[in-house]
């Protein structure tokens, strides 16, 4: 096993990743207060200008999406780096382009009024009816480029590195394990194979990406320069989706690396677990389609496509995962802490998460619900009680491998009060959409107002035990390095 | 070691000759896709010839490859701009101009391109490709005449090229990422 490369700088590269993770925690920590602020503005409670109320959805929306996936990159890079080869200082600039990126959208969210989502939909950043100015979108726009230029550096070294390693990307997600020309014993380990798979589709994302920003900055300059609006927001969608989704693949890997060691069992890869991979690969690609089920002049085959795959698109890998999880888990005598616990309640979160998402991914349905706060409703769920949970499971991880600081009793109340108000918050998007409460509405009716003013209490909560969460992190940052980390644990052992 | 010289000044002395250099002008897709990166073909070979004559002068003003890719990056996007395509054939100064960089731009890439390593190449390499289909878009969606001297038409088929290249790009990396190239080598 390779599990030994970078030794030698195992101190710092913990740092390194523990710092992104830092970073990612607190920005989520804050911007569910603007979560909150939102809700309350639209219960009625207080009063938020409507500018100011798409202010904050823009800064949740960017903030949430970009500080989870810069934390679930932690997450990856610390297991990948176990089986290939990474290069530190990429990591570092990484992480310096994302802050800068952060940087700029702060800016010109809140001191340019910036306040078209993290969408940013052409060709909205241009014509804002004055809401907000060229700088402000300039500023944003090029946010989010800075951004994804780190990502972009980022994977083109995973994927370098997968590639010296097992020879192709096609053979770090195992296929020459699937069509048998090579045993399965020899397959490349989990990690390798969610680390390819992301590698695959971000690296796709972002070049989208990257093309459909560059659009939008020539026409916030210079708007004669006009485009297909249609052509944009496939570009769009096929950046936000894949990026958004990829999250939670980044941090599955979690789950796979710490419930072995916690029951001291093998979870082995077998063909089915690889296959299942590659299907997820294909359909993450494809399926950003159905946030276009409502535009008539997309070519037919493309809906139907988006419509049938997005049932599918999380399936195989969610399935192997989870059932994966309750073998090892089952009958196992497992040690239960918040690093287990967590890792748990993440697979409950992500497979619950996924119910709604099926259901609104039907056509009929859509037409129905596509716009109402029952999107949202899914994604708080599948996020904020699977992708996020795993983030913190891998901080209670490090903590435990990587120094002595305790988990304590406070720990996990927390750990009960997260799940609670995170299921509490996705219920209230929930019903709201079935109650046909449109979503991005600043204002609500009377009608529609006691869910959201629920989910801000809720809310509350969440924060708090987040700010627990953090807390605990940020002792073992200052106590980084005590006992060794998992892999000194190993050599010894 | 002189033949890279002889081929370079040979390849830019045949550019320059007027009938062919106005006839390559006279067509968008010709000027921008085949002119402009020939010219840098011909830096490419003068700069084989120098790098090697002067190692020691790169080396101090280029040393991690890092300085003469942002020039590259810098020129190379400047003539990928409409209006200068217009300029270089109505002021004779930047005609001069393109002249002069292109080549430039050859002689830093010879230069460069290995010194960046391969996150640095994979990296412009990638930045290069949505560009370019950028490019592709821009021109085949732009609703009015970009250029004086080129008419719509003439944009359209540099979108075409664009596009093109774009696809033969995504092609290559493909074949990259997916074929283990470990096993052809042994
Ligand atoms: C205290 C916790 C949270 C609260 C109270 C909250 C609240 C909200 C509200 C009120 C909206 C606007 C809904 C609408 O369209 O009317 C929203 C949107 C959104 N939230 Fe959250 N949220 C929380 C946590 C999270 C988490 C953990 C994530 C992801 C990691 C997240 C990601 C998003 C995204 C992507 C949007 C969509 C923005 C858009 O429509 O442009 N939120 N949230
Ligand atoms: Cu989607």
């Amino acid at each position: 096993m390779g599990a030994f490369v970078g030794m030698n700088n195992l101190k710092s590269t913990n740092k390194t990743v523990a710092t992104s993770l830092t970073i990612g925690g607190v920005i989520i920590a804050v911007m569910m207060i603007f979560g909150i602020l939102m809700l309350l503005a639209q219960g009625g409670v207080i009063d938020v200008p409507d500018a100011m109320f798409y202010q904050f959805l823009t800064i949740h929306g960017t903030g949430m999406i970009g500080a989870a996936a810069l934390a679930a990159a932690g997450v990856m890079w610390y297991f990948l780096n176990q089986y290939v080869e990474l290069s530190r200082s990429i990591f570092n600039w990484f992480l310096g382009l994302v802050i800068i990126g952060v940087i700029l959208v702060v800016i010109g969210v809140f001191s340019f009024e910036f306040a078209g989502a993290w969408t940013f939909l052409y060709p909205l950043p241009t014509i804002s009816a004055s809401a907000w100015g060229t700088i402000g979108a300039l500023l944003y726009l090029f946010g989010m480029l800075i951004l994804g230029t780190g990502f972009l550096l980022l994977y083109m070294d995973t994927g370098r590195a997968i590639i010296k390693k097992y020879g192709s990307l096609g053979k770090g997600l195992g296929w020459d394990v699937i069509s048998g020309k090579k045993k399965e014993e020899d397959a490349p380990p989990k990690a390798v194979v969610a680390s390819t798979m992301v590698t695959i589709v971000n690296t796709t994302a972002i070049l989208a990406g990257a093309a459909v920003l560059i659009m939008n900055i020539i026409n916030v300059i210079n708007p004669s320069f006009t485009f297909d609006p249609m052509l944009a927001k496939n570009l769009t969608y096929a950046f936000g989706h894949i990026f958004a989704n990829a999250i939670i693949y980044m941090a599955v890997i979690v789950v796979y690396e710490l419930l072995p060691k916690y029951t001291n069992r093998k979870w082995v890869v077998n063909r089915v677990f690889l296959i299942a991979w590659t299907m997820s690969t294909a359909f993450t690609l494809v399926i950003y389609t159905h946030h276009m089920l409502m535009d008539f002049a997309m070519p037919k085959w493309m809906l139907i496509m988006g419509q049938a795959l997005s049932y599918a698109n999380g399936l195989p890998v969610l399935v192997v995962t989870a059932y994966g999880a309750l073998m090892i888990v089952h009958k196992s005598g497992i040690k239960w802490d918040m690093g287990s616990g967590l890792a748990f309640l993440s697979m409950f979160g992500w497979t619950v998460g996924v119910v709604p998402a099926i259901v609104d991914a039907t056509i009929v349905v859509n037409h129905v619900m596509h716009n109402t706060k029952w999107v949202p409703g899914h994604f708080h769920m599948y996020m904020g009680l699977g992708a996020v949970v795993m983030l913190f499971s891998f901080m209670y991880y490090l903590a435990k491998v990587d120094s002595t600081v305790k988990e304590s009793k406070i720990d996990r109340i927390a750990l009960w009060c997260y799940a609670l108000a995170m299921i509490s918050i996705s219920v209230q998007f929930l019903v709201s959409g079935a109650l046909s409460t449109p979503r991005r509405w600043a204002i609500h009716y009377p009608g529609w107002m006691t869910p959201a003013v629920f989910g801000a209490i809720a809310g509350v909560f969440l924060v708090i035990a987040t700010t627990i969460f953090i807390i605990h992190f940020v002792r073992y940052m200052k106590n980084r390095g005590k006992l060794g980390s998992d892999k000194y644990e190993q050599k010894t052992a | 070691m002189r033949k890279p010289l002889y081929i370079g000044a040979l390849l830019y002395l045949i550019l320059i000759i007027p009938p062919i250099r106005s006839y390559m002008e006279s067509i968008m897709i010709i000027h921008m896709l085949i002119q402009l990166p020939l010219l840098m073909v011909v830096g490419w070979f003068l700069g084989k010839y120098i790098v090697y004559k002067a190692p020691k002068v790169f080396h101090a003003i280029n040393e991690n490859g890092v300085p003469g890719m942002i020039l590259i990056v810098a020129i190379t996007m400047y003539w990928m701009l409409p209006r200068t395509l217009d300029e270089a054939l109505t002021l004779p100064q930047y005609e001069v101009f393109k002249f002069i960089s292109l080549p430039l731009v050859g002689l830093l890439l010879a230069d460069s391109w290995a010194k960046i390593r391969d996150v640095g190449q994979i990296f412009i390499y990638l930045n290069y490709l949505s560009m370019f289909a950028l490019m592709g878009w821009l021109y085949l969606d732009s609703p009015i005449q970009l250029c004086n001297n080129y008419l719509i038409t003439q944009q359209k088929t540099l979108g075409w090229g664009f596009i093109f290249i774009t696809a033969s790009m995504i092609v290559y990396v493909l074949q990259y990422v997916f074929i283990d190239r470990r096993r052809i080598e042994e």
